[in-house]
């Protein structure tokens, strides 16, 4: 029953969504490849000899990259109509930070600063 | 659905309704009855802690009963009174006010009110099953992990499904006001009441994960032998008191909120003016909730955190009493001046501005830091949090009882009783906790069963016993009130306040299942007032008479719900008498059906799911005809 409302689409209408979604799986693929290869490029980085400090600052990079690109290209904030979910993932990524910084800096470091 | 809902029904056929509903004005009503009955149940066990300090040395209760009456008394209050009562308020007004047929997902709705429902069942189950939680509402991890028996257990999966019930009704309720609208409703057109419900609910998307975390830890601690808060295992229970503060001081926000809301619509209708400020009010609404989550650390002045943790949380604190002190100014200038009619839910709204404001700087006072050092553990905080839960939250809750009323069950409660139960309750407030403030400054401490005579605490103690029977008549009176408004049942019309300024005034009383025969073209703030005045006293609908779609009747998010319930027994056993288990239950008798039980609980939740998810449930339409037929038969009801 809830197709009852539905219209047919034109022809030019059909091709234009065609268009979009092709492009909308290109998109996907791409973004796909690309953090198949930051993963394998992370993975190499530590399994070589190169040292520790040279790796880790990377390997974060590469991490926050990863977390753009999911969000955009796999979650949909790229597209329109996503404000209200972008504002409340950047609070929540605010909140979150906050939380993690300070009880690592509570709980576990203690009080450094005199 | 559609065709019986007006006709005659038999008892068997209205319960099944109920327990099948996804209809936000019945799970309002479910929410109102449930809330109501724990509001009772937490009062009841106030009252017991109330006779037992009424006198040194008393022994009414024993030390341990009284722990588990503390306990049971703050996590009822919090979790299974006040928050539900308010999702009762929003359910029934908030889709109404935004000119909505539904929330965005009334399956969802329908499994927050069941989940609410059966965890409360299952927390208050521990008083018959070997002895309730006994660890503070708070339960510190160092307490709970130590606590025998099965006590913290219950706590711990029975906050689990409520607060399960309570992040998807958050989700619901954010979903629904940004997506789901009337034409002309923009943000800054939505009545205020809306507006505090939308912060509400994303506070708690982002508060109940973290409380998530932390009692998923305490039930792996306690029932699946993990080491996350046991100190001789290496891990940390201050941890514990972090996650459990994240949350905790942002849920008093979502509580307190949503009350603010409930005033402030009752402080224009009966003032008659709209609300001064409306854009202050706003932007000092969600600063409180985005201030919430930047103090949680001010409930642990005293763990230990040093002086510059210390000093930052005491100063975020303090400013929280900025934008509370704009609400508190914008409510005064919207009575000065209005032609006040002082209503039962004017007189709550009144009251409550002193003694929310009392509570307000006692809490300022605690927030500098040394000095919370004298006032921790005290009588004197807990003064100050009843204060703002009571002198807030429950006022707003009170108020919006007799205000809502006819919008939910389409009378009017007595204004003569409801003003003695007023005063009563009022009086019987302030008797109780006034005095306990200074209790707190005279050095007696909080949590602890009884009292030594000669320390000068016997006076002020019985002084705030007989106060809290004064809340209980008030209260008692208010079923009676309740009781005959439904025994009489005098029906009532269109806008019964006579003031009704937002869209809910505007429908027709009993509201049609579908809300809107049309839906409503908002041309400002206080839309139905604009049309009262420069329109018809009509909303103009925003569209031609149409079919529409709504969701069917679903009996899957009771049984969702069941499996969990079900799945908790099964976890709350399964640690005794195991080698690993903590020293609270590894010495109880082995129950070797608590896994079965563990999975078969599971298995109806996940084979219900896999129902919901696979067999198309596509809803009805309503039709064209029939709502011509409703707005036919409204017209002639009219003349």
């Amino acid at each position: 029953m809830a197709e009852m409302n539905q219209e047919v689409m034109t022809k030019s209408q059909l091709e234009y969504l065609r268009n979009q979604r092709t492009k909308e799986m290109r998109h996907q693929l791409v973004s796909f490849g690309l953090m198949i290869f930051l993963t394998f490029m992370a993975f190499i980085l530590a399994a070589s000899d190169v040292p520790a400090q040279f790796t880790i600052p990377i390997v974060l990079g590469f991490a926050f990259i990863q977390v753009i690109l999911q969000f955009f290209y796999f979650m949909h904030m790229k597209d329109n109509g996503h404000d209200f979910a972008k504002l409340l993932i950047m609070t929540g990524m605010y909140f979150a930070i906050a939380f993690v910084v300070c009880m690592i800096y509570i709980v576990w470091i203690g009080a450094p600063i005199e | 659905m559609a065709q019986t809902s007006t006709q005659k029904k038999g008892v068997g056929s209205v319960i099944w309704e109920y327990l099948t509903t996804v209809d936000h004005k019945k799970i309002g009503i479910l929410y109102l009855i449930a809330g109501g009955f724990f509001f009772a149940l937490g009062g009841i066990e106030a009252m017991l802690i109330r006779l037992q300090l009424a006198v040194p040395n008393n022994d009414f209760l024993s030390a341990g009963l009284y722990n588990e009456m503390i306990t049971m008394h703050g996590t009822t209050m919090i979790f299974l009174a006040a928050m539900p009562l308010l999702f009762a308020f929003m359910n029934a007004v908030v889709p109404l006010q935004i000119g909505a047929r539904d929330l965005a997902f009334p399956f969802l709705n329908s499994m927050g009110v069941w989940l609410f429902i059966l965890g409360g069942i299952f927390l208050n189950l521990s008083w018959f099953m070997g002895g309730a939680p006994d660890a503070g509402w708070t339960s510190y991890a160092s307490l709970s992990i130590d606590s025998p028996g099965h006590g913290v257990n219950f706590y711990a999966l029975g906050l689990q499904i409520t607060g399960a019930g309570t992040l998807m009704t958050g989700i619901n309720f954010a979903t629904t006001i940004i997506t789901m609208r009337a034409p002309g409703m923009t943000y800054m057109r939505m009545p205020l009441f809306t507006w505090t419900t939308l912060v509400a609910a994303i506070l708690i998307v982002f508060a109940f994960p973290p409380l998530t975390i932390g009692v998923f830890l305490l039930i792996f601690d306690r029932m699946f032998g993990s080491n996350f808060f046991i100190v001789e295992a290496g891990g940390n229970t201050i941890i514990w008191e972090h996650l459990f503060w994240i949350f905790g001081h942002p849920e008093v926000y979502i509580l307190i909120l949503p009350a603010f809301g409930i005033f402030s619509e009752i402080f224009s209708v009966f003032a008659r003016k709209r609300l001064f400020g409306y854009s202050a009010m706003v932007f000092a609404t969600l600063l409180i909730g985005f201030f919430g989550f930047m103090v949680w650390a001010h409930h642990m002045f005293t763990v230990g955190l040093g002086p510059t943790a210390n000093a930052i949380f005491a100063v975020a604190t303090m400013a929280i009493a900025v934008p509370t002190g704009i609400k508190i100014f914008n409510w005064i200038a919207t009575i000065w001046g209005g032609s006040i009619e002082f209503t039962t839910p004017m007189l709550y709204a009144v009251a409550f501005i002193p003694s929310f404001v009392m509570g307000g700087v006692t809490g300022i006072m605690q927030a500098a830091a040394p000095a919370d050092y004298q006032y921790h553990d005290s009588y004197f905080i807990v003064a100050h949090f009843h204060y703002v839960i009571v002198g807030g939250v429950v006022f707003g809750l009170l108020a919006g009882l007799h205000y809502y009323w006819p919008i939910m069950f389409n009378t009017m409660l007595n204004e003569v009783l409801g003003k003695i139960t007023f005063v009563l309750f009022v009086f019987g407030f302030h008797l109780t906790f006034l005095i306990q403030h200074f209790l707190g400054l005279w050095g007696m401490p909080r949590r602890v069963f009884t009292f030594l005579d000669g320390q000068g605490y016997n006076a002020a103690n019985m002084i705030s016993t007989v106060g809290a029977f004064f809340m209980a008549a008030g209260v008692i009176i208010l079923l009676i009130n309740i009781v005959m408004t439904l025994v009489k049942n005098e029906r009532v019309g269109t806008d019964p306040w006579g003031d009704g300024r937002t869209l809910e005034w505007s429908l027709p009383l009993p509201v049609p299942y579908y809300n809107f025969a049309q839906v409503p073209l908002v041309r400002g703030l206080d839309a139905y007032w604009i049309e009262k005045n420069e329109g018809d006293g009509k909303m103009m609908p925003a569209e031609s008479i149409e079919d529409f779609h709504m969701p069917n009747n679903s009996i899957i998010p009771l049984i969702m719900s069941l499996g969990l319930f079900i799945a908790s027994f099964g976890a709350l056993y399964f640690a005794d008498g195991k080698d690993w288990a903590i020293d609270a239950v590894s010495a109880l008798d082995a129950k070797p059906w608590a896994l079965p039980v563990l999975v078969i609980g599971l298995g109806i939740t996940f084979v219900s799911m896999g129902v919901r998810s696979w067999k198309d449930d596509l809803g009805y339409y309503v039709t064209k005809e029939e709502i011509k037929k409703d707005l036919e038969e409204l017209e002639r009801g009219a003349k």
